[in-house]
């Protein structure tokens, strides 16, 4: 199974928007997951297990439908990631995606690979926080 | 319960399967519209389900629609989960069959309520289907007892008839009367005279086979129709119906009593295609015969020709002539 890290997100991109809303706060809001799993950590776990396997091979899709100008399949992975990113509590991060989601389907080519970028910003400061828990709880 | 979970994102699904799992659900999770179908149109499916919108094969309200198409089963509560949340999109969600719709991430004490509502309204469903069938029960049955009424063994012997001469079989119609029964009823009451029509009737039924049907055609009078018999047997069949009566005592408030049946009988493969109140018309008179001889004894009806005389052709060919 590969880090959650080897997608090889970066930070920083000139095409991120930080006056939105959803960039404020934290990138995760574990409270309000253990709310939604019951305080179950077991469960926790699982759904961190789960989303370290999904989520590098979507978002390499996904880059591969943005760099194919691909907007049905870029719309999909973009929902996709939303949901999982929103289950997770991975607000700021969910949100980006839903932006690239919109702009997709939309048809926006252009704005396509800024709105990726900003996911990936955002993705590059949530990873870190759930490796950190995940190397907490196995000890 | 039973509750159906299709959502293609391993990470919801395994959530909302662990969220209602702890809820007492008995979980049924699968990863795309196609599979959700197939699991809500079986026969014994989970009737709740929570349906994701955005789904591979199918889509949520694609699954609600084609559920909804099948009228003949019972119902299934579904809640469309999303993270769509325009009003357009409400609306669609409920226009193609969805009975709630929520919001995803979802909430799970929010969850689990509104799981509560579908199980209150698939209660109530529960409680008109049965109340439904209660109704349709005692339209088709005789209130003493439990036998078809006549109405409702009139028409299955007139389906039967018409089913049995398409298929070159043979019916056979039979008609009892207890004899004496009047005698019952006067020397020992309503009461008894009802204990009477229960004990025979249960005795009837027991006599013959699943497929064939008993009813109660009048006050003493019970109407049998033997499926696809024989002719070659039926007479003996009918015996054993006669004996049924005859051959115990029926226990009584009052005490034991000695009764027996008088019995008119037809094959239909014998009268041809006749309509059923003629055929009844010919039982009902063997019946008059069987109480003339004696009565504890069965008459079969008798047609005067077995064949319909052949129709003459509508037109004779001319000769011309020259």
């Amino acid at each position: 199974m590969e880090g959650l890290g080897d997608s090889k997100l970066k930070h920083g991109s000139e095409t991120m928007k930080n006056n939105e809303d959803s960039h404020s706060g934290p990138a995760w809001n574990l409270a309000e997951l253990l709310e939604r799993v019951d305080n179950d950590q077991e469960l926790l776990r699982d759904l961190l297990n789960i989303f370290k396997e999904d989520f590098p091979p979507t978002m390499r899709s996904l880059e591969s439908a943005v760099a194919a100008e691909d907007l049905k399949n870029a719309a999909r992975l973009g929902h996709t990631l939303k949901g999982m990113l929103s289950s997770l509590g991975g607000v700021r991060t969910a949100a980006a995606a839903a932006r690239l989601e919109v702009i997709a389907t939309a048809g926006e080519t252009a704005s396509l690979k800024g709105a990726l970028d900003a996911l990936k910003c955002e993705a590059a400061s949530l990873l870190p926080e759930l490796e950190a828990y995940m190397a907490e709880v196995r000890h | 319960m039973k509750i159906l979970i299709a959502d293609d994102d391993a990470l919801s699904r395994r959530l909302l399967e662990k969220t209602l799992e702890r809820a007492g659900y008995e979980v049924t999770a699968v990863e795309n519209g196609k599979q959700a179908l197939d699991q809500l149109t079986k026969l014994e499916g989970p009737r709740l389900a929570l349906l994701d919108w955005v789904m591979p094969e199918l889509d949520g309200p694609e699954v609600c629609r084609r559920v909804r198409k099948r009228s003949e089963q019972t119902y299934v509560y579904m809640v469309l989960l999303t993270s769509k949340g325009t009003k357009e999109e409400t609306v669609l969600g409920l226009e193609s069959g969805a009975d709630d719709y929520l919001t995803k991430p979802f909430n799970a004490e929010e969850l689990r309520a509104r799981l509560r509502v579908g199980e209150r309204i698939l209660l109530l469903e529960d409680r008109l289907v049965e109340a439904r069938e209660n109704m349709r029960f005692r339209a088709t049955h005789d209130p003493l007892t439990s036998l078809l009424n006549r109405g409702a063994v009139m028409d299955l012997l007139a389906r039967e008839l018409h089913r049995s001469h398409r298929e070159k079989r043979s019916t056979t119609i039979l008609l009892g009367d207890v004899d004496h029964f009047k005698q019952v009823n006067d020397t020992y009451g309503h009461v008894v005279g009802d204990e009477v029509l229960i004990e025979i009737a249960n005795r009837l039924i027991g006599s013959v086979r699943p497929y064939d049907f008993v009813g109660r055609y009048g006050g003493e009078e019970f109407l049998v129709v033997l499926n696809s018999c024989d002719p070659a047997f039926a007479p003996g069949r009918a015996e054993e119906l006669r004996r049924s009566v005859s051959n115990r005592a029926i226990q009584t408030a009052k005490g034991s009593l000695n009764l027996t049946m008088s019995l008119g009988a037809l094959m239909s493969s014998d009268w041809g295609p006749r309509p059923v109140e003629e055929l009844l018309h010919e039982v009902d008179t063997a019946l008059y015969k069987a109480k003339a001889s004696g009565r504890d004894c069965l008459r079969m009806a008798q047609p005067m020709t077995k064949t319909e005389p052949e129709a003459a052709p509508l037109l004779q060919p001319v000769r011309l002539q020259r």
